[in-house]
């Protein structure tokens, strides 16, 4: 299936950051923040993190790809959305400063790159927890518009 | 065994009355992690958070196989709110014994008082294109909390209960 980011998911994203949740192989979940997120694909999410974000995620990231997210601040009730996906660390390289060098309220220490594969809509009531990328991403959009025209911007 | 401050009650209220947009942050038994934004919280006892249960779906199910959860501020970060608490969980839904205890918090005086958390505490600050037609609570998660970090930049990581 193909994941399609929004315009209107990105900029939310981009524009507030994200909370980032990853859990031990046991189940335990942590969270740090994605203060500086680009969409870097289609279905494809970029965060900065400075060495003290990392490492409260690290120790499970390390085990565990797994990385489920929500928009930060006033985007948690304004895109009601979850994505989920399998994150990858970057800690050098071109993939590194291509994030870093525009991550300028973050002191870069890695960049956590998610491969998104799963969007549940998250706004409560009956379509809460509607799995949104089983359909098809002109679908999505459509049904985007209906409910919600809001585009921050930066 | 943690006690809140001030500022914490202060600010682990529903946001109409200064409170918090929060994540509840689950995982299934084998690692999926889960990040749901909860307006319904409250505190209670010394170490207790309390969120409705209501509309909530894989959240309940995690809860349910895996009582591990993080409870963090997504608004407003900006006061100073940097908290993320980490504890275990519990659903109490209509129909668990009443005598039913968590650490402590009783089902009984959970669901009496935060039972019917909509009426008591009515989402007046959402927007009309967020908020539901009707709500439908069906129990109230109890967060034992026995630790909290912080998420804020430069500091996220250290301990602060």
């Amino acid at each position: 299936m193909t994941v399609k980011l929004t315009e209107r998911m990105q900029a939310w994203i981009e524009k507030m950051g994200c909370h980032l949740c990853v859990a031990t192989p046991q189940g335990v979940p942590y969270v740090t923040l994605g203060r500086y997120a680009r969409a870097t694909g289609d279905d494809e999410v970029a965060f900065a993190l400075a060495k003290d974000e990392l490492s409260v995620i690290y120790p499970a990231l390390s085990v565990n790809p797994w990385v489920a997210f929500g928009v930060s601040h006033q985007g948690g009730i304004r895109a009601s959305f979850q994505f989920k996906g399998i994150g990858h660390l970057v800690k050098e390289g071109p993939l590194f400063d291509d994030i870093a060098k525009d991550a300028e309220s973050v002191d870069t220490y890695a960049v956590l790159y998610v491969k998104v594969s799963e969007i549940y809509c998250t706004k409560p009531g009956a379509e809460a927890g509607q799995r949104l990328d089983i359909m098809a991403p002109g679908d999505v959009c459509d049904w985007e518009k209906e409910r919600w025209k809001d585009i921050p911007r930066k | 065994m943690v006690k809140f401050t001030e500022e914490m009650i202060e600010g682990l209220r529903v946001p109409g009355k200064g409170g918090s947009l929060v994540y509840l942050c689950t995982s299934s038994l084998d690692g999926k992690p889960n990040i749901a934004a909860m307006r319904f919280v409250a505190t209670h006892m010394d170490d207790k958070i309390l969120i409705a249960d209501m509309f909530l779906l894989k959240t309940k199910m995690n809860i349910k196989e895996n009582p591990d959860v993080t409870v963090a501020i997504c608004h407003p970060l900006e006061e100073g709110r940097w908290w993320a608490f980490k504890g275990k969980a519990v659903d109490i839904e209509y129909g668990f014994p009443r005598d039913f205890d968590w650490y402590g918090a009783n089902a009984t005086d959970i669901l009496n008082e935060w039972g019917d958390w909509n009426k008591s505490e009515p989402p007046e600050e959402v927007p009309p294109d967020i908020v539901f037609p009707k709500a439908a609570q069906r129990g109230v998660v109890v967060v034992h909390v026995e630790e909290a970090y912080s998420i804020e930049p430069g500091h996220a990581g250290e301990k602060i209960l």
